[in-house]
């Protein structure tokens, strides 16, 4: 166990020492302190590219979403307002599941917007970990959809 | 009634939408891009749906976007405000035939009213007054002459093609016009294409006066007195107040009979405003009609007690206006002040965070805004930032608690206009009611003369 005297000096050392991120693991307990300069706010959420071609800059999460929190997990983000569709008809399988592997491309869901389906594909290969949005769910602009492990290159950011 | 409004736009107006909403009992959806995710409109409101990343095209102006929030919200009706899609005909189109209330005229009058030509005959087959000029392009030198002759001069020659200021020559005598048209005739073709010019009497600076309207799906119509707009740069307004200090009971009469007519002429629903220039003689002209809510509405509603947006929401749920002209009552005197980030000097825009953000307030004080302190204004949009608003019991009260007002408005961070606004204020001219569309040129250039003097 860390004791809180131990973050205490801990986080004096950090205080006066020029690192500006602490991490530790000891008994099954894992600390991370991480240093900010006064005045500064939250960092950034990870970048995450959108599924549009919208450059990521100018397409950040819409609601405060996760983050990826690894580098190798990335979320996939509608890139329009509409109602979420898993699947391509009410009674046909879902584009994707969790534990799926998808390929970059690959069509993952459907937004439906003014009675358009418009198909949201995949930017990236990688394994479906989890759909972040129910069926039928009214999504808007940037809202994730899917985290997914990526393999191979990550989304051009 | 609406159960639930769509707010299409962003700033002072959707906050102004959202309580005249909140006042009906109506639940409002906000939509802003990415850039406004902080903005007021969105906290305040009671559903909010980002529409798309900061530019216009991709988030405010994309009708895709701002049908598919209003349908995912079930919201029964849009009211677009100013700017972005308020005078879209085709906007108006789609949310009649997706079956939600665009809360404005129909699209055919916007259409109608957004053509200048067709606008300018409407007015002529209704008997209001237009600039006299040419019928149609002038089509040889003589016949120029024999135009120019009768409406007098000055005049100006336009390109029929033409917009921001090219292809025009202001011709003052008939010496001249020759020339003026061939040189006008050269700048058209390069500029547009046509070459096509017509003739139009010039008026050298006159007022900018608006009147007010309001129409219902019964066929009534009023109208709420005018605003005087002559405080300008490059056609955009600064400083606007009702009433103008250049009506005249009668001449007041004349100038809202006029703007009656040319709206019950196009069968005008909703809230309208109708624009005139007026000459040094009280000849007044109709320039163009505007077929939304305007920025200025506030001076109105502090003159007259009818709240406008409130009143368009009702006429588009199908009310009946709940007033006759003769209970309209206009008493005292409002002034309104357009507070915009940018260089007073230089009216370079200055986007950026607000650091600190005083408002005025005591008594006939209103203010119009989205803003607070710690407040980022994005470089994506217009650059106003509040409106301030004040109200005496006659002009010159309203002058005093202007002046006092702009004295403790304090906005740190940015750059703002709040020094030429206390400049007019405290101007001569301005306190007598001598103003025309070059009032502000003239008060700047003795600003450069004292510069350069000292």
């Amino acid at each position: 166990m860390i004791l809180d005297d131990e973050i205490k000096q801990l986080m004096e050392y950090l205080e006066h020492s020029n690192f500006v991120e602490f991490e530790i693991e000891r008994e099954g307990v894992k600390l991370k302190l991480v240093r900010r300069p006064p005045g500064a706010v939250d960092p950034a959420p990870a970048p995450a590219a959108a599924v549009a071609a919208a450059p990521v800059a100018a397409a950040p999460a819409a609601t405060p979403a996760p983050a990826a929190e690894s580098p190798d997990l990335h979320l996939v983000r509608s890139p329009i307002v509409g109602t979420f569709y898993r699947a391509g008809a009410p009674d046909a399988k879902p584009f994707a599941n969790p534990g799926d592997r998808v390929a970059k491309g690959q069509v993952l869901c459907i937004v439906e917007a003014m009675k358009l389906m418009n198909e949201i594909e995949a930017d990236c290969d990688g394994e479906v970990l989890e759909v972040l949005v129910s069926n039928g769910q009214p999504v808007e602009y940037g809202e994730p959809l899917f985290k997914i492990r990526v393999s191979g290159a990550r989304p051009a950011a | 009634m609406f159960r639930k409004i769509l707010i299409a736009n962003r700033g002072e107006i959707a906050l102004r939408i959202i309580w005249a909403c909140r006042e009906l009992g109506i639940k409002t959806v906000a939509i802003y891009s990415t850039a406004d995710r902080d903005s007021l409109h969105v906290r305040f409101a009671d559903e909010d749906i980002c529409i798309g990343p900061p530019r216009n095209a991709d988030s405010y102006l994309k009708i895709g976007a701002v049908i598919a929030a209003a349908e995912i919200t079930d919201a029964d009706a849009i009211h677009p405000g100013y700017g972005f899609l308020a005078e879209s005909a085709h906007f108006a189109e789609v949310c009649e035939a997706c079956k939600i209330r665009f809360i404005g005229p129909s699209p055919n009058v916007i259409r109608l009213m957004g053509d200048k030509a067709r606008a300018r005959e409407s007015a002529v087959a209704a008997g209001v007054p237009v600039l006299p000029g040419s019928r149609g392009p002038v089509q040889n030198d003589a016949e120029a002459q024999r135009v120019a002759g009768r409406i007098g001069y000055p005049v100006i020659a336009k390109a029929s093609a033409g917009g921001g200021g090219r292809g025009m020559r202001i011709v003052n005598g008939a010496d001249h016009l020759a020339a003026a048209l061939s040189a006008a005739r050269t700048e058209a073709q390069a500029a547009f294409g046509v070459p096509d010019v017509y003739l139009e009497k010039y008026l050298r600076n006159p007022r900018h006066i608006e009147f007010q309207v309001l129409g219902d799906s019964f066929g009534n119509v009023v109208h709420l007195g005018e605003r005087e707009c002559s405080i300008q740069r490059r056609h955009q307004k600064i400083l606007e107040e009702s009433p103008s200090t250049a009506l005249h009971p009668k001449l007041r009469r004349r100038m809202a009979d006029a703007a009656m007519k040319l709206a019950r002429a196009v069968g005008y629903q909703n809230a309208g405003t109708i624009e005139f220039l007026l000459d040094e003689e009280g000849r007044f002209y109709f320039m163009e009609m505007n077929t939304r809510i305007q920025v200025e509405h506030p001076v109105t509603e502090m003159v007259t007690g009818i709240d406008l947006i409130k009143e368009q929401i009702k006429i588009a749920a199908g009310e009946s206006l709940g007033f006759r002209q003769e209970d309209i009552v206009h008493t005292g005197h409002s002034i309104e002040c357009r507070i915009n980030a940018e260089d007073p000097e230089t009216f370079v825009p200055s986007p950026g965070l607000i650091t600190t953000f005083h408002l005025p307030g005591g008594p006939g004080v209103r203010v119009d805004t989205a803003a607070h302190p710690e407040c980022r204004i994005p470089p994506h949009y217009d650059s106003m930032i509040a409106k301030l608003i004040t109200r005496g019991n006659n002009r010159m009260e309203a002058i005093s608690r202007m002046r006092r007002s702009l004295e403790v408005m304090v906005v740190e961070g940015i750059r703002t206009n709040v020094t030429l606004h206390r400049r007019i204020v405290n101007d001569p001219d301005f306190i007598r009611g001598n103003l025309d569309t070059g009032y502000l040129d003239r008060l700047l250039e003795r600003k450069g003369e004292a510069a350069a003097a000292s």
